[in-house]
């Protein structure tokens, strides 16, 4: 059951998981644009804006004490060492798995080669890599490319309101 | 007796359900559940009589990259679906059969939770989950009985949905999965990137998922020169014919939001008519730099004082990424390799007459100018001595479902169905070998 001790991200409630998958990309790269451009790729599948919350599956999930209790017990499992049986299976009711999870356990890469399968079907990488670059303040062709986070941008102007309000924002 | 069957295009935008036979689904719902600024609970969305204020309302889909992931969040918004189905009709379940489809390659484990659903939630007595490709050629193969299609008995079909676009060739009704490709990208982050260009360029729409879907619907189209159209993007006054504008919600007057001027939104459609005057590229370039700070300045004050919002090049760029992930950083072929990269892993035989038989389906194919734009990407693609022929659907949201209806209500399909007690006796994994080939 130590399992988890070596990677302590696993054990955080779902609500901090997805943090923690930011965290992991972020440490995996010492590169900030790679990580603000899979950051922005992963923003692209959310249903809410930022960073999203998975929320309990009850019906009694409405009420705002109900909602601050899962909470309460969520902060406070962050902070024990191991969590007991019942604490682990009450979360793993409440908070569904994400598909890229469940395609992790289905652990696809085992099959034979010429089984398909989701990822077989992947359509692959362009011939052409060439990529064209729009500014992503104004969208005009983008000549110029933001050092600290890998964003494009047209002009002065544009690098300014970059900088001003929206440099590394999907990095924090 | 002859059994109701229950029709689920269960998809990861929208439920469109029906009983088989019918020739439309008599319910379509967006598969989620909305908590609006003004609740506390998270709602169904109601069909139409009592239409909620989405503004910022919050989303929980069952769905995620196109898989049922959260059977406990599906098992509430089925029931409500099939109450109001099988309400009607006074049968519950129990004494129907239900034809579902399930996106390809969908894993073991999210087909196991499915079948759980299925029989032991909801009881029904049979299951045939079906895959959109296979039903939306048997729908196409049935409306031209003499068309290519039928004789030829295959097609390519397209389907850009809501989660992810799929490229996949049918032959005598079986989908060729060996063959099928798909890039990782559909309606949804299509919203979610006009969300982030209009966010970004003049007024946060985060938060407002439904509100950017109808600006995707009314006002994104493909373009079929970028260069051209971001050049005219930049033009000022009456000479910008891409120009329009969207009037946000004040939740007093209008809880939804429009479309200000619809003659102006449908200008850009004069671009293309008249296809040889369209000036050389080269000739007027102007990237320079007094425009673009004009028309910063011009957005920053409609932003301010009005409830409002411009959109210019956001209109093309959007429907864009279907066609060059590759812009946005995704490591993905477009849509035309997408194609023949399917139409190539096909034996040589078929080859030409899938080409012939391309099929649009899914609600991200509607953007005005797709199929044109997909043509001339595909042709160049193309050993010179195939033709290239794409149709698309009559209703390409409904397309799908109209497959399914037909299937269900052929002589042939109880015999295609898993039973309760055959799904009781060997489990989910052996039943649904029974769906493939
Ligand atoms: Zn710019
Ligand atoms: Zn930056």
């Amino acid at each position: 059951m130590d399992d988890d001790a070596s990677n302590p991200l696993r054990r955080v409630s779902s609500r901090t998981r997805k943090v923690a998958s930011k965290m992991v990309a972020a440490l995996a790269s010492t590169d900030n644009r790679t990580q603000a451009a899979l950051a922005r790729l992963e923003a692209l599948e959310n249903d809410n804006a930022g960073i999203e919350t998975v929320e309990p599956n009850d019906e009694d999930d409405d009420s705002l004490d109900e909602d601050d209790q899962v909470y309460m017990q969520k902060k406070q499992s962050k902070s024990m060492k191991r969590k007991t049986r019942q604490a682990k299976a009450l979360e793993a009711r409440k908070a569904p798995k994400t598909f890229l999870e469940l395609l992790h356990e289905a652990n696809l890469e085992s099959l034979p080669s010429h089984v398909p399968s989701y990822l077989k079907a992947s359509v692959g990488p362009p011939i052409s890599t060439s990529r064209r670059h729009f500014c992503t303040v104004c969208g005009s062709a983008a000549k110029y490319t933001c050092v600290r986070c890998g964003i494009r941008f047209c002009s002065c102007r544009c690098q300014n309101i970059h900088n001003d309000t929206r440099c590394l924002k999907f990095v924090a | 007796m002859q059994q109701n069957v229950v029709v689920l295009d269960n998809g990861g935008g929208l439920i469109k359900a029906g009983l088989g036979g019918d020739r439309d689904p008599s319910t379509i719902i967006p598969n989620c559940l909305y908590r609006p600024l003004s609740s506390k609970k998270w709602l169904h969305p109601s069909p139409s009589s009592d239409p909620i204020d989405l503004t910022s309302a919050a989303v929980r889909r069952p769905i995620d990259r196109g898989y049922l992931i959260n059977p406990d969040l599906q098992r509430d918004i089925w029931a409500h679906v099939f109450s109001s189905i099988l309400h009607t009709h006074h049968v519950g379940p129990a004494h129907s059969a239900l034809l579902l489809t399930e996106p390809l390659f969908a894993l073991p484990s999210v087909q196991r939770a499915t079948d759980e659903l299925v029989f032991e939630d909801f009881n029904f007595a049979a299951l045939y989950v079906a895959d959109s490709p296979s039903l939306t050629h048997l729908y196409e193969a049935s409306r031209r009985p003499t068309g290519l299609i039928s004789r030829a008995q295959c097609s390519l079909v397209v389907d850009c949905g809501f989660s992810f676009t799929h490229a996949a060739p049918v032959f005598q009704n079986f989908t060729l999965n060996y063959a099928a490709k798909r890039i990782d990208l559909g309606g949804k982050a299509l919203t979610n990137y006009l969300k982030e260009l209009v966010s970004y360029r003049s007024v946060n729409v985060m938060d407002e998922t439904f509100l950017m879907d109808d600006v995707k619907e009314k006002l994104c189209f493909v373009s079929m020169d970028v260069t051209r159209d971001l050049r005219i993007a930049k033009k000022s006054g009456k000479e910008n014919l891409l120009r329009c504008t969207y009037v946000l919600p004040d939740g007093v007057a209008h809880t939804k939001g429009f479309v200000k001027d619809a003659d102006e939104a449908q200008r850009y459609t004069a671009l293309d008519e008249g296809d040889d005057q369209s000036q050389k590229p080269g000739t007027s370039m102007d990237w320079d730099q007094a425009h673009v700070t004009e028309k910063i300045e011009e957005r920053k004050k409609t932003d301010l004082t009005k409830n409002e919002f411009d959109l210019t090049n956001e209109r093309f760029l959007v429907p864009e990424m279907i066609f060059h992930p590759a812009d946005l950083g995704m490591n993905q072929a477009g849509l035309a390799e997408c194609i023949v990269r399917a139409v190539s892993s096909c034996h040589p035989h078929l080859q030409p007459l899938l080409y012939q038989s391309i099929v649009l389906t899914g609600g991200s194919t509607l953007f005005p100018r797709f199929t044109q734009r997909l043509e001339r990407e595909l042709r160049p693609l193309v050993p010179d001595d195939f033709q290239v022929k794409i149709t698309s659907q009559e209703d390409p949201i409904l397309g799908v479902w109209r497959g399914g209806s037909l299937l269900a209500s052929s002589p042939d399909f109880e015999g295609m169905c898993v039973t309760k007690a055959e799904y009781e006796e060997l489990g989910s994994a052996r039943c649904r070998r029974r769906f493939f080939h």
